[in-house]
């Protein structure tokens, strides 16, 4: 959490429940905890979710799979290593049949050039094959476009806020 | 080669070529604005991408953003970013106008950011491709105004790149008048970190 430590907000200051999530890692909480990912830009959050525990997760992934990437790194920076964990996590040994997703973030942040506008939507390709493999439905998604966005997860009901400075605030 | 591990010398020989750029910076500035623009001695320091961030206040935090993709002998990003206001009283020595005139970002002040950022990249750019005699080429420079952490991400993604460093060089534009803080991040791929300091004879 180093690098995150210096985050103030009226959700990460002033809840202590809130459990924050950086670029490229996963966490998963129990009702009342809120899970956080501030700032997704190209990369995607995923959010897992099961009604009956009122128990979730959330990653923030970067890439689609580890064949985008020479540099050795944390593998959950990949949607196709961190869905199949994060579903796992979140099943805990129990069925990961219950379990919902929402997503959100994919978006094109610098216009207009070919040679990475496309990590984006690539990203949420992979992220709905990744899904659609482990037979997770996709309930809502916010994805595209060209902001940045914060996700957080609320246990208790699976809600989804995602936060934009363009258009504010969005229930998923 | 790891960025975390570059030696005081190293560190210096960067600094030095990005000194070297500054200057070239402020007179294509000078040049642009029809007034005297100085660039005071960069402070360059080396830090872990996932840290520059908190530096800047946070990934939730607003900025200002002009990235140019690093093509030919070396790949990587230059990526320039400055607060709101410090972006409308940089738009202000461009236009030669009175410090607080502008109020917002529109199109034309996006636009002529955009120039300006690219200038002073192009002017670092051209000062590595001097020192090191190799061949470096811009791609065109991209304007963005959101969070951060979303913006350096981008950045990072597009290299595949998760734990490296970044090489942060902070400038101070200066009138008569005004200044102005900014900073260009310097994001080599790993690999064209090697041949830069090979090049420089410091491995």
């Amino acid at each position: 959490m180093t690098a995150l430590d210096g985050i103030v907000g009226p959700w990460a200051g002033g809840d202590e429940n809130a459990v924050i999530v950086g670029t490229g890692e996963l966490a998963v909480g129990e009702h009342p905890q809120v899970i956080v990912t501030p700032a997704l830009g190209s990369c995607i959050g995923i959010a897992l979710w099961d009604a009956c525990r009122r128990r979730g997760g959330l990653a923030h992934i970067m890439l689609p799979s580890p064949a985008e990437s020479r540099v050795v790194g944390r593998p959950e920076r990949f949607a196709s290593v961190a869905i199949p964990q994060l579903a796992n996590e979140v099943a805990e040994g129990s069925t990961i049949r219950r379990l919902v997703a929402k997503i959100s973030g994919g978006s094109t942040m610098f216009g207009g050039d070919g040679g990475f506008a496309s990590i984006g939507e690539r990203n949420t390709l992979e992220v709905k094959r990744q899904l659609a493999l482990l037979r997770i439905p996709l309930l809502a998604e916010d994805t595209g476009g060209g902001h940045a966005r914060t996700m957080e997860l609320h246990l208790d009901t699976g809600l989804v806020i995602v936060r934009s400075y363009r258009y504010g605030i969005k229930e998923l | 080669m790891d960025p975390q591990r570059l030696s005081e010398l190293q560190l210096d020989a960067l600094g030095e070529v990005g000194n070297i750029g500054a200057g070239h910076a402020a007179t294509a500035l000078s040049q642009l604005s029809g007034s005297a623009v100085k660039i005071g001695v960069p402070d360059i320091r080396l830090m872990p991408v996932t840290e520059v961030p908190g530096f800047f206040g946070g990934p939730e935090n607003l900025v200002g953003a002009v990235y140019s993709r690093l093509l030919g002998d070396l790949s990587g990003g230059l990526l320039f970013i400055a607060p709101r206001l410090d972006l409308l009283a940089l738009a202000d020595v461009l236009r030669s106008r009175a410090p607080g005139t502008s109020k917002s970002l529109g199109a034309e002040e996006e636009g002529m950011l955009t120039h300006a950022a690219s200038v002073l990249q192009a002017a670092y750019a051209a000062a590595i491709a001097r020192f090191t005699e190799l061949s470096i080429l811009l791609a065109p420079a991209q304007f963005a105004f959101d969070m951060l952490g979303a913006i350096l991400e981008v950045v990072t993604a597009e290299m595949g790149m998760q734990a490296d460093s970044a090489i942060l060089i902070l400038t101070r534009f200066e009138t008569e008048v005004v200044s102005v803080d900014a900073a260009l991040l310097f994001l080599p791929d790993p690999d064209s970190l090697d041949v830069l300091l090979g090049r420089l004879g410091i491995v």
